[in-house]
């Protein structure tokens, strides 16, 4: 302690740049790793925070909602299945909406025929929707009182839902998304295709009866219909395509930060003991153990790294206190910040070990040459 | 009685083996009383370094038992040494003494610090710390970097680390070689005085003849072999 704080105190430059540049290290893996679950959120936040702990699409659906086709049959032999609770058909589509008359935007419009499955499971503000026409909407986007027109084309009639509600973290597809009833969003069709026939069911929504685990009861369903691919709630926003890709992506750039962190710590500590390397094997020649001037690297090491871990948190926290950047939620969370700030830690020490090896291979000898390690 | 300084007897250090064989020291027998001053001189190579080494204990002998204030370091392991080196034996390299980033006073504690939680004695090394500035004369000096020290001043910094310890020996290895002549002489004579005043025996690793009327003894050594 007494080396290594002494030490600290007289090069506070040199170790706060090294604290400094571990800290914007931790943001920058914080800040992406925010980026990540935002980017996830938004694309799969509707699936993941639905009231339904089980999510039926069609087998060539590739498990989103818009791409499946659920069949009267599949609907049939779900309802079937022992277990079964209660089952919501659903419809999810795209949409070109104008909200309060303002200008034309995207927006996925997702209805089912029971409020209480495929909607959201807690509400941020306002009621949950209960009339034909009513709509809860994701709050980064929508706010309660909002009247959104969907934009006719054809001989179509327009259509106006009215958010009454909204809920945190329930994008689809990285859109504002709004929930409502089947008629509203089969109105909603037809409103932009006059001409189609039927509006069919993208998928289903199915609540297990008491004591029935939702993992079970999707193989049930896959066993029991054949064409149909049913997965627990969490499959469901793990699986969506994209999200797979989208973790790939990230854990590539973390890789990267995990092996920058012990190169840049290591470097620089290895590059301080041996610019102290006359010091080292003087203090090893009057009688250091090596216990003790192995001990004093660390303690830098630690000290120096965890104050970079304050700084990057505190960045992270700032940055992220807004909620939002841009229209991706970006939040702070503590766990994450702990669980980075701890792995920096160990990341810091594996990369001070060739410091220390050359530590444990000082000859005390040296000093009456006054050679170094 | 009271036990010698040191006391070397039949100390051999030889470095290779067969015909690569060097005998870097070999010596039959040589004693230091407690507080008795040594100017141990010879040319370069001839085994003083290796000598002061052993004497020590940062070299161990091939052959033959060195005593240190009565007590044998001959079959200490290196840990042993290391404590050893940091509770009886005080050390004035010829280069590098003090460590950059400590002051004055900080570089007489390290001494204290060296040895973990277990040996610190705090409060009584605090208090030796200074007592040793003000004796040196460097008591204004004590809150500087070795930066901010004359060379005089940096070694007498070191003269007073080496004494830290209230060891029974300190080593000096030509401790007048970075000094003109006039701090050389100044230098000797603090050595003289500090060691004298404590009873606390010395030997002075030197080329320079005009120091050794300081020493109380001159011990010449030639070849690894003490000649007088």
């Amino acid at each position: 302690m007494f080396l290594a704080f002494h030490e600290i105190r007289r090069g506070p430059v040199r170790f706060s740049l090294l604290a400094l540049a571990i800290g914007l290290l931790l943001f920058l893996v914080l800040f992406q790793q925010a980026i990540q679950n935002g980017l996830i959120t938004s694309f799969v936040g509707a699936l993941r925070n639905q009231s339904a702990p089980v999510v039926v699409f069609s087998l060539d659906g590739q498990r989103t909602l818009q791409g499946s086709t659920v069949s009267d049959d599949i609907d049939a032999k779900v309802r079937e299945v022992e277990g079964v609770d209660a089952v919501a058909r659903a419809g999810q589509g795209t949409f070109t909406v104008t909200i309060g008359g303002g200008d034309a935007t995207d927006a996925s419009i997702l209805g089912t025929d029971d409020p209480g499955l495929g909607r959201p499971s807690e509400l941020s503000g306002g009621r949950r929707a209960e009339a034909e026409g009513e709509a809860v909407g994701s709050e980064a986007d929508f706010e309660v009182g909002d009247e959104v027109s969907v934009v006719a084309s054809g001989d179509g009639e327009a259509v106006v839902l009215t958010v009454v509600g909204v809920a945190r973290d329930v994008q689809l597809s990285v859109e504002p998304t709004l929930f409502t009833d089947l008629a509203t969003y089969e109105a909603s069709v037809r409103a932009v295709n006059p001409q189609a026939p039927v509006v069919p069911v993208n998928g289903l929504f199915v609540r297990p009866a008491d004591g029935v685990d939702p993992a079970e009861l999707a193989d049930r369903i896959n066993e029991a219909a054949p064409d149909a691919d049913a997965v627990t709630r969490e499959e469901a926003a793990r699986t969506a395509p994209g999200v797979a890709q989208i973790r790939q992506s990230f854990q590539i750039i973390f890789a990267l930060y995990g092996m920058v962190v012990p190169l840049v710590t290591g470097l620089f500590f290895l590059i301080v003991t041996l610019q102290k390397a006359r010091s080292l094997t003087l203090l090893r020649a009057i009688g250091a153990r090596t216990g003790v001037l192995a001990t004093a690297l660390v303690t830098q090491v630690l000290a120096v790294t965890f104050l970079g871990v304050i700084v990057g948190i505190g960045l992270y926290r700032l940055v992220t206190s807004g909620g939002e950047l841009s229209s991706l939620t970006v939040r702070f969370d503590p766990a994450l910040a702990i669980g980075w700030g701890i792995g920096f830690l160990v990341l810091a020490v594996v990369g001070s070990l060739a410091s220390l090896r050359r530590v444990l291979r000082i000859d005390p000898m040296d000093a009456t040459t006054g050679a170094g390690t | 009685m009271t036990d010698p300084a040191l006391q070397m007897t039949g100390v051999r250090k030889v470095y290779g083996s067969g015909d690569q064989e060097v005998v870097a020291l070999d010596c039959d027998e040589l004693t230091i009383a407690e507080d008795e001053i040594v100017a141990l001189v010879g040319p370069s190579g001839s085994g003083k370094t290796t000598l002061c080494s052993i004497a020590g204990g940062l070299l161990q002998a091939t052959e033959g038992t060195v005593e240190v204030g009565g007590r044998d370091i001959t079959e200490l392991s290196a840990s042993e040494l290391t404590d050893f080196r940091r509770t009886a034996v005080g050390f004035v390299f010829q280069t590098v003494n003090l460590v950059p980033f400590l002051t004055a006073r900080e570089n007489l504690l390290v001494v204290d610090e060296l040895g973990g939680r277990r040996s610190r004695n705090g409060a009584k090394a605090k208090e030796r710390a200074d007592q040793l500035l003000d004796e040196l004369g460097l008591t204004d000096r004590a809150g500087n970097l070795s930066s901010e020290l004359s060379g005089g001043q940096r070694q007498r910094v070191a003269i007073g680390r080496a004494l830290m310890n209230d060891p029974a020996l300190v080593l000096f290895d030509e401790p007048t070689s970075a000094l003109d002549s006039k701090l050389g002489d100044q230098v000797v004579k603090l050595i003289r005085d500090e060691m004298k005043s404590r009873g606390t025996a010395a030997i002075i690793v030197t080329h320079d003849d005009r120091i050794t009327h300081y020493a109380d003894r001159t011990v010449h050594i030639e070849d690894g072999r003490i000649t007088d």
